[in-house]
């Protein structure tokens, strides 16, 4: 389904300026046809100026961009049908009713998608009538997306699409999502949550002032992060009593033991021999592989000793 | 694709009470109100009705409109889709436009029942009408970079606005006019009224090259200023 030799979206070099401030330095990278790229990173990491500049709306200041083999900004006019945009914040005149919304939208497309069915898709269809001034932000939310994938985009730009939204309006979202890579869309998605990058990203990258922190396939992106092993600190307990473990044990002064280590099999099998020996329960035991949450907050640590 | 951006942006102005009250009611009112007097001079009539037509109708609302669909962060989903910047913008321009020709047709039409005589050059009154429509529509989408809110608009466009009247008022008062009141704009409006109902033709050159001056200044000034989104 993903295919690496054939990349849909290059980007070498890109930068960016604000006037005097740069806000991209120096971006690259490429996304295969079908893929799900990730951009994740704090505000202010550059992840939208990075988005609209790809989406063909901002002018860069250095660097190349190709999607779908032409420039976004210079041949706008001749890849734009076939590219889909959701943007972080874009708005809609709330005078119009949802299905007069829909209806123009199809009416600038030129390879729109059935109404009836993108609305239903999104769970719009008690909506229809309602003028978008009265639909909560949720719903303003999905109608973005439906009108973003309305002209069967064969790439797709994401920018935020489930911020503010509730679990059952994400999880629509997701699997529209899901949906639209099954039928071979290319999709670069910005998010804050760690969790839906982790489960619908095939890669992702970090950015961190501008530049790309970290990057690669999920699972090789967490496997650069030490796992952790924690459990509750037993009575009478001595940190020299632990058996010699190949990761860093701290003692925190909350209760908890935990081991940060790049050998979690090895190192959680000797900590449950060290437990059976003695006979000491080990409450609290909990054992996980490092989260994009320690990757973020790893990028988030280097970028404070840099700038310090 | 222009007929879809322009069908939508109708609906909106028509639905905006207020949008719709400077477009459409306030120069058919005023209009109107000027005939129910003794008309001492038909063409000062006529230039009036044209005046506020192309303040009101034209100027001030693409002004406001641009502006509330700039707010609404409207312009910017536009961009994203299949349109050429270009398109949009005469996208949203064209029912305006429209407005603005048809309320045209109802103030002449209510003037002629009042007793108005016909143009004896009806080509310089069409002159008149859509190269003020389009001086207007330039001004209106220039002014739009120096307001940030759709109620700002109100203040931002009374300038040109005040010019247009004043352009038109001082062209209509004097005998001979001159170059200062010709290059004013509304004063073309006023001079190309006046020889459309059988006055002196001598400007008519100047009036009409002083009006594409206008209209292309708005034009450059919209094309390098034009902003897509609200102001940070």
């Amino acid at each position: 389904m993903v295919d690496m030799a054939n990349p849909v979206i290059q980007v070498e070099g890109l930068r960016c300026s604000y006037g005097d401030f740069e806000a991209v330095r120096g971006v690259d990278f490429e996304v295969a046809r079908g893929e799900l790229f990730g951009l994740l990173g704090t505000n202010g990491a550059g992840k939208t100026t990075t988005m609209e500049a790809v989406e063909g709306l901002r002018a860069t200041t250095g660097g190349t961009i190709r999607v779908l083999g032409a420039d976004p900004l210079a041949d706008r006019r001749a890849i734009r049908p076939k590219v889909g945009i959701m943007l972080q914040d874009s708005g809609f005149p709330g005078d119009l009713t949802v299905g007069e919304m829909v209806a123009f939208w199809r009416s600038t497309s030129s390879r729109a998608s059935d109404a009836a069915e993108a609305v239903e898709a999104l769970d719009l269809v008690h909506r229809v009538d309602v003028r978008i001034k009265q639909l909560s932000g949720g719903e303003r939310r999905r109608l973005d997306l439906l009108l973003a994938t309305l002209g069967r985009p064969e790439v797709l730009f994401l920018d935020e699409p489930t911020t503010g939204l509730d679990p059952e309006s994400r999880q629509r979202v997701w699997e529209v999502v899901r949906g639209l890579l099954d039928g071979g869309t290319t999709i670069v998605l910005t998010t804050h949550y760690l969790e839906e990058a982790e489960s619908l990203a095939h890669r992702i990258a970090i950015m961190s002032e501008g530049r790309i922190a970290v990057s690669g396939r999920v699972a090789d992106v967490l496997a650069r992060q030490p796992a952790r092993i924690s459990f509750d600190v037993p009575a009478g307990f001595d940190v020299c009593a632990l058996p010699i473990l190949a990761g860093d044990v701290v003692h925190h002064p909350a209760g908890r033991v935990e081991v940060r280590t790049g050998e979690l099999q090895r190192d959680l099998g000797d900590l449950l021999d060290w437990a059976r020996r003695d006979g000491r329960a080990l409450t609290g035991l909990r054992a996980n592989h490092a989260s994009l949450e320690d990757v973020f907050h790893a990028v988030r640590t280097d970028e404070k000793a840099m700038s310090r | 694709m222009i007929l879809a951006l322009g069908r939508t942006e109708l609906k909106l102005l028509l639905r905006n009470k207020t949008a719709a009250g400077i477009a459409v009611v306030t120069p058919l009112l005023i209009g109107a109100l000027l005939l129910t007097n003794e008309v001492l001079e038909w063409t000062f009539t006529i230039t009036v009705q044209l005046v506020l037509m192309l303040g009101f109708t034209v100027y001030m609302t693409v002004t406001t409109s641009l502006v509330a669909r700039r707010q609404d962060l409207y312009l910017k989903r536009l961009r994203t889709g299949e349109a050429s910047d270009a398109t949009v913008v005469v996208g949203l321009l064209v029912p305006i436009a429209l407005l603005g020709l048809v309320q045209t047709a109802l103030l002449l039409g209510m003037s002629t029942a009042a007793g108005a005589p016909l143009p004896d050059r009806p080509l310089l009154l069409v002159l008149a009408v859509v190269g003020g429509v389009a001086m207007c529509c330039a001004a209106g989408v220039a002014t739009t970079a120096i307001t940030s809110t759709a109620e700002l608009g109100q203040i931002t466009t009374a300038p040109f606005f005040f010019t247009l009247f004043g352009g038109a008022a001082w062209t209509m008062v004097s005998d001979p006019v001159d170059l200062r009141m010709l290059a004013l704009p509304g004063g073309q409006i006023a001079e190309l009224v006046k020889a459309a109902w059988g006055g002196s033709t001598e400007h008519v050159p100047v009036a009409v090259a002083a009006l594409a001056a206008w209209t292309a200044v708005g034009y450059f000034a919209a094309t390098r200023v034009f902003r897509w989104e609200p102001r940070g």
